[in-house]
């Protein structure tokens, strides 16, 4: 995990790699452009590959040809292949008169360094986007600790500092305003680990290479951060130990008066822990808790006391109760309808630690050190784990999804039978074709949804964007709502019509809305769809990943007949024969609205 | 000691341990070049807890001399 890869040495980073058998992972491309010497990282961006399960291929520019390759064209660095391209810009070789001489510019001459700069920027950016559509990492521009202009540096709004900011955030907007590209800001590793440990003046003056191996490390950390949400490897799921992690004390023993909680110390510690719980919360990760405790006495200190930042309201589900703590992260997983690697799992106790690292290596077990309350706070905030490319207003909203979740299934427990659960759920179905508002949430879909996912490809912006201006492709979504609340945008098609034929390129549904009948009328709509645009023939493929099993029948238990059975890879197609009538969508909607 | 820098420079180079000695060199190892000279200065300081002088970084190009120099550091 990236947590720990602090404590691993260099070296043996480089052992394990040599020893690991990569050839089986899935290759994960990297391009570095730069204008500094940085091929010490390459272990280091390699080895967080390895740990996310990819066997990383990292790919140099030339020194300082990060211009050439880009805006000139380097098929080598830049292609369909390339998963993702770092840009090291450092500002001593890109513009040496702004990062060691800015006292001796005179204002005009500043300006001229920044437009070239900024030119500079938009040529690189626009030239890389033209050879790949992979994901672009840009590394922002450092600030010195000593600006050229001294304390009088701070005082004016035209200084060394002020103008790398501004340089820095002319940066960003390019980036944003371009899909899948993203700034990297250097300042934050800096600040983590100091100045005195982010620069090696030894490797500068010897081979332009300014930075340490800590700084190396840092940054390949905050790379990752990027990288793992891009490949779906982020975790959505934060699962909480009570006693001893989320107060101190143990509640059954201490009593609600006695556990360690508060605004002093040292139940500030627990405090602001909690507030970062809750910072994670808002920004989508589901809040669960799993503690060996009797359930009554933890709903009494979520309720009762006066200090508890986190509140009953912030979490999804709960496994309170003496059973094996692995059988229990398996329940949870199976109640949020998420998988194992994608939850994070808190406790303070070795033993339950060690038997989850041991039982459910997927799930991120994390000991929270005895008598160490004070570090809680920062080992959450650091860990990196938890990190998606945008924050949507989905995510804002997913806490309050899955709380409603769990509300549809108590009340599935009162109903007497499934069709009367769906018609009391009061279900508005809408089916739209994608606009430029719902393009990210799509793209996210692809990129995040496992389970209910038929062929698993994985799409940035940019690529349902194209799809959507494409005459030979469809891309819609579904919308669902009912009684609880709105889930947003759960379900996405993309047709792709090759003579008259309609390809189901892509057929996902999102897992919280699963065993609602929601994907027999998102299908139905879609083979009308295909209908519709003259094809007689509808393909829908099934391609296995190790978590996509549910879906294997997919086809075939709705009317679609399977073409070459019995193909080695487990790649499975179907044809769906539009003469005949799609299969009737279910009664129990309350309405489907569509524009298709 | 010595057999701690040769376990360094086997696993940053890649190369098996036994077809190392104090007469390794650029001249003797292929994967030895100035790029992975860089990640075994990192190793090495990082294992001995150590900062080579700027003017041994490019000196030491040869196992024995490595030895020499991690000594200096480390009996004072």
């Amino acid at each position: 995990m990236a947590v720990n890869m602090g404590k691993e040495t260099y070296a043996h980073i480089q052992e394990q790699l040599n020893q690991a058998d990569l050839s089986a992972m899935p290759g994960l491309s990297l391009s570095v452009l730069r204008n500094i010497m940085i091929e010490p990282i390459e272990p280091y961006l390699r080895y967080h590959a390895y740990l996310m399960g990819y066997n990383a291929v990292v790919s140099f520019g030339e020194y300082d040809n990060i211009f050439q390759e880009a805006a000139g064209g380097d098929d080598r660095l830049l292609n369909r292949q390339t998963d993702c391209v770092l840009v090291f810009a450092y500002l001593d070789t890109l513009s040496p008169d702004l990062a060691r001489g800015f006292s001796a510019l005179n204002p005009e001459q500043a300006a001229a360094e920044v437009n070239r700069v900024q030119d500079f920027a938009e040529a690189v950016i626009r030239g890389i986007r033209a050879q790949t559509k992979g994901l672009i990492l840009w590394h922002g521009l450092e600030i010195s600790g000593h600006p050229n202009l001294g304390i009088w540096d701070s005082q004016i709004d035209t200084g060394q500092t002020a103008v790398i900011h501004r340089l820095n955030d002319f940066i960003r907007d390019l980036l944003r305003r371009e899909a899948n590209a993203c700034f990297v800001d250097m300042n934050l590793a800096l600040i983590r680990i100091g100045a005195g440990n982010f620069y090696d003046r030894r490797y500068w003056h010897i081979g332009r290479a300014p930075y340490t191996r800590e700084a190396l490390a840092e940054i390949a950390d905050e790379d990752f951060k990027f990288i793992r949400p891009l490949k779906g490897k982020n975790k959505k799921c934060l699962v909480l130990d009570c006693d001893n992690t989320l107060w101190g004390g143990i509640i059954g023993e201490d009593g609600l008066s006695g556990i360690v909680l508060g605004k002093t110390y040292p139940g500030s510690a627990y405090s602001e822990f909690q507030r970062e719980i809750v910072n994670l919360y808002h920004r989508g990760i589901i809040i669960a808790l799993c503690s060996k405790n009797n359930e009554p006495d933890v709903w009494e200190v979520f309720r009762k006391h006066p200090d508890m930042i986190l509140k009953e309201e912030h979490i999804s589900a709960v496994r309170i109760n003496w059973n094996d703590k692995a059988a229990n992260l398996r329940g949870l997983a199976s109640d949020l309808n998420i998988g194992l690697d994608s939850m994070v799992f808190l406790d303070d106790s070795e033993f339950e630690i060690n038997l989850v690292k041991k039982e459910l290596p997927e799930v991120a077990a994390i000991l929270m050190p005895k008598g160490k309350a004070v570090e809680y706070r920062q080992m959450l905030a650091s860990c990196g784990l938890f990190d998606t490319l945008t924050i949507s207003e989905e995510d804002k909203h997913r806490g309050a999804m899955y709380k409603a979740e769990a509300s549809r299934k108590s009340l599935l427990t009162q109903a007497t039978d499934m069709e009367g659960y769906y018609r009391s759920l009061e279900m508005v179905v809408v089916i739209r074709l994608a606009d430029e508002f719902s393009i990210p949430r799509i793209a996210q879909q692809t990129q995040k949804t496992n389970q209910f996912n038929l062929t698993t490809r994985r799409y940035t912006e940019a690529d349902i964007r194209s799809f959507v201006t494409h005459p030979d492709y469809d891309v819609f979504y579904l919308d669902l709502k009912d009684r609880f609340g709105g889930s947003g945008i759960v379900g996405t098609c993309i047709l792709k019509y090759e003579q008259d034929r309609a390809i189901i390129d892509t057929f996902l549904l999102s897992c919280r809305v699963l065993g609602r009948g929601v994907e027999e009328a998102f299908l139905s709509r879609a083979l009308k769809r295909a209908k519709g645009q003259g094809c007689r023939t509808t393909v829908g493929e099934y391609l296995p990943t190790a978590k996509n099993g549910q879906v294997a029948e997919f086809y075939p238990k709705h009317g679609f007949t399977e073409v070459n059975p019995g193909n080695s890879a487990g790649h499975r197609v179907f044809h769906f024969d539009l003469q005949m009538e799609p299969g009737s969508e279910p009664a129990y909607f309350k309405e489907i609205v569509s524009d298709l | 000691m010595k057999d701690r820098v040769l376990k360094i420079v086997s696993q940053v180079l890649n190369v098996p341990i036994e077809l190392l000695n104090e007469e390794s060199s650029p001249d003797t190892v292929a994967s030895w070049d100035s790029l992975k000279h860089m990640n075994l200065i990192l190793a090495l300081e990082e294992e001995f807890g150590i900062q080579f002088r700027d003017e041994q970084i490019v000196e030491i190009l040869k196992v024995g001399l490595i030895i020499e120099a991690v000594k200096e550091f480390t009996a004072a």
